[in-house]
């Protein structure tokens, strides 16, 4: 319970500098700090392989896809970016304000206070990947399937079309 | 605050900080970052549900997140790969100035 209330404050003040930060390098940055403080609160709550799986997807896959994206979009329109943030700021908030709102209240009336289950529940590697092969293993070929359909997708859209251009 | 309220109440945040991001933000990759958050904030809630639940042996909330992880990744590929067309076609990631379709 208590790393727990010291690592929800860290995530959330690595979300917020992702969202508020004006520089696009600093946002995607501060993404994977609260990316990879996910990974840790995963191993805190006993789920240790989808921590390392979050780490080494998200933070060593999307994260630096999004930086090096960033890299070849490069444009400096931070000016451009703080000019039009009072704006954007108010109606941001008037969006997304009710939704917090709805969310807190859902979560304040649930009953939480029964399940306190303090034990750790083990997750064997190999028992996760025997129910992940069996009663799963539709969703990971379709998954599969996805991947590659993504893998190639990816490629084709990337690729620079040299023909087209006049 | 019991552990899962407090996981609840973090998901919560982290979601609505996404949705502010998509909504805010005019940069495409940085509207990416928002719904990677919002993705997050999701998973946070199976690994929660799955800590402070009942007994599951079937261990449902570790495989959601792992596929949820594999569908995410797809997803940001494709994305920042459309992200870099658009790029390569208008010179900018700014989504105000993708108005050819506006009538």
């Amino acid at each position: 319970m208590f790393p727990l209330l010291i690592l929800s404050p860290l995530i959330i003040l690595a979300a917020l500098g992702a969202v508020w930060m004006a520089r696009p390098v600093h946002a995607a940055l501060l993404l994977a700090l609260a990316l990879a403080l996910n990974a840790v609160l995963y191993l805190l709550l006993g789920a240790d392989f989808i921590g390392l799986v979050q780490f080494m997807v998200y933070v060593g896959a999307v994260a630096v896809l999004i930086v090096f994206s960033l890299l070849i979009t490069r444009q400096d329109d931070e000016a451009e970016e703080l000019a039009r943030r009072p704006k954007s700021f108010v109606t941001g908030l008037v969006c997304t304000l009710p939704v917090l709102g709805v969310l807190l209240y859902v979560v304040s009336q649930t009953q939480t206070g029964k399940q306190q289950t303090e034990t750790v529940p083990q997750v064997p590697l190999k028992e996760l990947g025997i129910t992940l092969f069996n009663s799963h293993s539709p969703a990971v070929l379709a998954v599969a399937v996805l991947l590659t359909a993504v893998m190639i997708g990816a490629a084709l859209f990337a690729r620079e079309t040299k023909s087209k251009q006049p | 605050m019991t552990p899962l309220a407090t996981l609840l109440t973090l998901s919560s945040m982290l979601f609505t900080l996404g949705l502010f991001a998509v909504l805010t933000r005019r940069n495409a990759i940085l509207i990416l970052v928002g719904i990677e958050l919002m993705l997050n904030a999701a998973n946070i809630n199976f690994i929660a549900f799955w800590r402070y639940g009942p007994p599951d042996p079937q261990l449902a909330g570790p495989m959601f997140v792992m596929f949820s992880i594999a569908i995410a990744a797809a997803e940001a590929a494709v994305g920042l790969a459309i992200i870099l067309m658009v790029f390569r076609h208008t010179r900018s990631t700014d989504l105000d100035k993708l108005d050819s379709l506006h009538g």
